[in-house]
């Protein structure tokens, strides 16, 4: 479905993505891993078109992508979800969803339909139902708990019915309870949506018990992929994440660098 | 609408040349000085401060009333310089400063409900009529003549003054103890504040300091201008085509556009007399599309 | 017809409006009232045209006064060339305004094209250069545009479908149909799939981009949809006073409107109309006692900005719902949305 062809990205001095070579098979679900600053979200931000690479290919569904603009990109359809909640906050979560919606049946320039278009509020209501977000419908988003904001927040990616999913530590920011239910339902939504699904996350935990796949990034680099038994084997894997590190990375929720 | 041959005629006859410059300079200084207060206000306050063509008028006005009693040309620039100041304070503490966390709307707002009132009480004071200082007894004396173009000794002080008060006043922000804390208080309030330090005041005294500057323009400038109420509508919208094609925030930068755009009106008023503001505006847009950080601005912009 | 759906009922408010308004000019005996709201009609439609884009789609337009300046000249330049109106005859009134109508939402769009690329500040100061650039374009051009002097003479307005511009009466019932046309139009792109696109752009840009709308298109179209029908406004005001004066293009009235939505209320669809007859009012009672009528209405601003912290029929909204929240010990965010549902359908 995705594959990533030799990716590198560089800052100035930085490399931030030091030639990435990854590959995200049709309907797997996928996480990626790694300390603060590895360049996990400059990957996704690579990938929609957001930055664009100083070499290397991105190449989705056998196309390749690589420079396309993130509009463009989306309507292949990539749909991304953030690390910090991007939410329409003044609109109530029904609606938010709904313009989303809107936007992906092409309804985002016509005049000629009343808003919600029926077809359009069948599916909002399918997707606050597939969220679980009906309760908080008619709320204002920047209003909601954070939680709430962070689901809205995929579930605004998921209104494009995307064909692969990408999402920014999905679970940032929450209490422990709250994080692992958000791993079920994001396991949920890949299990029912039929999508390439991809999250990244710091708890190891959440990871080896959500994730078919994992790859570990470190500094811009593949550290090691395999399945959650192989990762935790891996003596570099061990020696470079899971040793202390890991306490002091789990509740951080930086400002996306975007 | 275009006259080239006077145009031409101007810039192959030093007299004219010179004259003209003379002109454009002054209006250019001028032009700085109202331009470093926006450019003071907006650099640490981040706020625009669109009442600020008011703090112009007033300081004219003030400094028009200063000179009938003293006749002294100096004190009422003073004088023009501090009432603007006090009033400009008194705005903060009273108005601004309670929508300081808003947005840029609010803002606005509350500087054109100020802009409304002052305008109606120069009217209520000084009436509404067209107001003439005329060229203060110490600089009546006859004008240098240079390579046959005419130039007033008192446009001479005018642009040195201006100018000079510009520079001193971007340094007292940059290097003073002063203009040290009150940018520290800009970046993080609560951190100064527990210094000990009242914040308020502080923020209070740089707002009172670029209304100064904008009282001391108006003030230099009524001997040749006439006054009148709502006469800080065009300057302000100057001073914003100035920090705008110089670069929001930065003061070389509205220099360099103070100069252009009083070169522009003086010799447009030989060249294209009714076009004047429009080529100004012509600029301005021409800067925003192709540059929109401004000439020497280096904030990037989408 | 399906009567619950927004257009129809939109549509039916609108037709109301305009019987009830029809009714007024029948049976009202004098001329003040009708040319009061003559003279409302114009600024209603320029301020809630400016509403479209600072209130729905988050763009703060310095400059908007250009496309009514815009309106009100090219009716009165077409209407003023004796060849055209020999040629057109009775059908002159109707085509200029269509023109008006039409060459403004072309102007509109192109300064839109420009201006939409840039955020923020630098889009309202490049707005607000565009329309004094107007200005000056039409104080230089003198000999079609009158220069400073406007376009004196008056306009000649033939005669058309029975009605005389130059009867109170009748350029009255005119001026409502167009302003009750331009409001429709507000009203149903706000309404409309395109309405959530310009909402979802005014409160967050870079995602809107991110669900695959160019936001870019969106904002040009909003632009020209404002730019139009503030250019009807123009048209009223041009057949109000039988002139077009460059003032209407000046840096005041584009600055007036934006107090007025402010005043009036920038979170209500209907907000913009009550800061017009709020800040009429103001203007027309000071005017009674003393002709200082800007110190009033910066009174009454500061007043607005500073103990209310919003616009008059915000407050009333939020004032509702807060007296009701407090009744029903309900979630008060959940009630402030209802009531504001509530407040707009009632006015719907
Ligand atoms: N636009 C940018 N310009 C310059 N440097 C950047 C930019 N974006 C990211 N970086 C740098 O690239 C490195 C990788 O950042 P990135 O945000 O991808 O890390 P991350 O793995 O997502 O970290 P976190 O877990 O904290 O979210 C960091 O050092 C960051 O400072
Ligand atoms: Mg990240």
């Amino acid at each position: 479905m995705l594959r990533l062809d030799h990716l590198v990205k560089k800052f100035g001095g930085l490399t931030a993505t030091n030639d990435v070579t990854l590959d995200f098979p049709a309907g797997t679900l996928s996480a990626i891993i790694g300390p603060n600053g590895a360049g996990k979200t400059t990957l996704f931000n690579q990938i929609t078109g957001h930055l664009v690479p100083t070499s290397g290919k991105i190449v989705f569904a056998g196309e390749d992508i690589t420079g396309m603009k993130p509009a463009a990109i989306v309507r292949k359809g990539i749909g991304r979800a953030f690390q910090v909640a991007n939410i329409f906050p003044t609109m109530t979560v029904e609606e938010a969803l709904a313009s989303a919606v809107s936007a992906h049946a092409h309804a985002a320039f016509e005049l000629s339909s009343a808003f919600p278009r029926r077809d359009v509020k069948t599916r909002t209501e399918e997707l606050l139902a597939l969220l679980g977000m009906e309760p908080v419908a008619r709320r204002i988003s920047g209003e909601i708990s954070h939680g709430d904001q962070k689901l809205l927040d995929v579930g605004l990616a998921l209104a494009l019915d995307p064909k692969l999913l990408l999402l920014d530590e999905p679970a940032a920011g929450m209490g422990p309870e709250e994080r692992w239910q958000m791993m079920d339902t994001v396991q949920r939504l890949w299990k029912s949506q039929n999508m390439t699904l991809i999250f990244i996350e710091h708890d190891i935990d959440l990871v080896f018990r959500t994730a078919e796949i994992i790859h570990v990034l470190r500094y811009g680099a593949v550290l090691a992929s395999g399945q959650a038994d192989e990762i935790r084997g891996n003596p570099e894997v061990i020696e470079a994440y899971l040793g202390s590190e890991t306490d002091a990375t789990e509740a951080d929720s930086r400002e996306e660098p975007a | 609408m275009l006259n080239i041959d006077a145009l031409m005629n101007c810039f192959g006859n030093s007299a004219c040349l010179v004259t003209q410059s003379a002109t454009g300079l002054i209006i250019g200084m001028l032009l700085f000085l109202v331009a470093s207060g926006v450019t003071l206000i907006f650099g640490v306050l981040h706020v625009v401060n669109f009442a600020h063509g008011a703090f112009y008028m007033i300081g004219a006005y003030a400094a028009y009333s200063a000179y009938g009693v003293t006749g002294n040309y100096y004190l009422s620039v003073l004088a023009g310089a501090v009432a603007a100041a006090i009033v400009g304070v008194l705005f903060e503490r009273l108005a601004i400063s309670r929508v300081y966390k808003e947005n840029l709307l609010m803002q606005l707002l509350v500087c054109y409900a100020f802009v409304l009132i002052c305008d109606d009480a120069v009217k209520i004071i000084w009436g509404a009529e067209y107001l003439a200082m005329g060229i203060p007894s110490e600089f009546r004396v006859p004008p240098l003549r240079i390579a046959g173009g005419v130039v007033p000794p008192f446009y001479l002080f005018l642009a040195g003054s201006a100018l000079a008060v510009a520079i001193l006043s971007v340094i007292l922000i940059r290097y003073s103890r002063f203009g040290k804390i009150v940018r520290a208080a800009a970046e993080n309030a609560t951190m100064v504040s527990v210094l000990g330090i009242r914040v308020p005041l502080y923020f209070a005294a740089l707002f009172g300091l670029g209304c100064a500057l904008a009282g001391m323009a108006g003030a230099l400038a009524a001997p040749v201008r006439s006054l009148t109420p709502g006469m800080g509508l065009s300057i302000l919208i100057e001073s914003f085509i100035v920090t705008v094609i110089g670069g929001m925030g930065s003061i070389p930068g509205a220099l360099l556009a103070a100069i252009l755009l009083g070169f522009t009106r003086s010799f447009g008023s030989v060249g294209f007399p009714l076009f004047v503001d429009g080529a100004m505006f012509l600029m301005m847009v021409v800067i925003l599309v192709f540059r929109p950080q401004g000439l020497l601005g280096e904030r990037m912009v989408r | 017809m399906n009567l619950a759906h927004p257009f129809v009922r939109a549509a039916g408010l609108a037709l109301v409006c305009f019987v009830l308004l029809i009714v007024l000019a029948l049976v009202y005996p004098g001329t003040w009232l009708l040319d009061t709201l003559t003279g409302l009609f114009a600024s209603g439609l320029l301020v809630m045209s400016l509403h479209l884009l600072v209130g729905y789609t988050g763009l703060v337009s310095f400059g908007h006064a250009a496309y009514f300046a815009s309106g009100g000249y090219i009716f009165g330049m077409f209407l003023q060339t004796p060849d055209i109106v020999a040629a057109f005859g009775a059908w002159s009134v109707p085509v200029a305004t269509l023109l008006a109508l039409l060459g403004t939402g072309l102007f509109a769009l192109v300064v839109g094209l420009i201006c939409a690329r840039l955020s923020e500040i630098y889009f309202a100061f490049l707005t607000l250069a565009f329309q004094m650039l107007l200005v000056s374009v039409i104080q230089g051009l003198v000999q079609y545009t009158g220069g400073d002097q406007g376009l004196m003479g008056g306009i000649p307005r033939p005669e058309f479908l029975g009605l005389d511009m130059v009867q109170v009466k009748d350029r009255f019932v005119f001026s409502a149909f167009l302003f009750l046309a331009g409001v429709l139009v507000i009203r149903l792109v706000t309404l409309s799939s395109l309405g959530a696109t310009l909402r979802m752009v005014r409160d967050n840009e870079v995602r809107t981009a991110f669900l695959g709308v160019n936001t870019y298109r969106v904002k040009v179209l909003a632009f020209t949809i404002a730019g139009a029908v503030a250019g009807l406004g123009g048209v009223i005001l041009a057949i109000l006073t039988s002139a077009a004066y460059p003032e209407w293009a000046g840096w005041a009235v584009s600055g007036e409107a934006i107090f007025t939505i402010m005043l009036g209320g920038l979170h209500s669809f209907y907000g913009p109309l009550v800061g017009v007859v709020v800040m009429r009012f103001i203007n027309d009672v000071t005017l009674i006692y003393t002709t200082h009528t800007d110190l009033a209405k910066g009174v009454a601003i500061l007043f607005v900005v500073l103990v209310l912290r919003r616009g008059i029929l915000d407050w009333i909204i939020d004032l509702r719902a807060a007296r009701r929240g407090r009744k029903e010990d309900d979630n008060v965010s959940r009630a402030l949305s209802k009531a504001g549902k509530e407040a707009e359908d009632a006015a719907s």
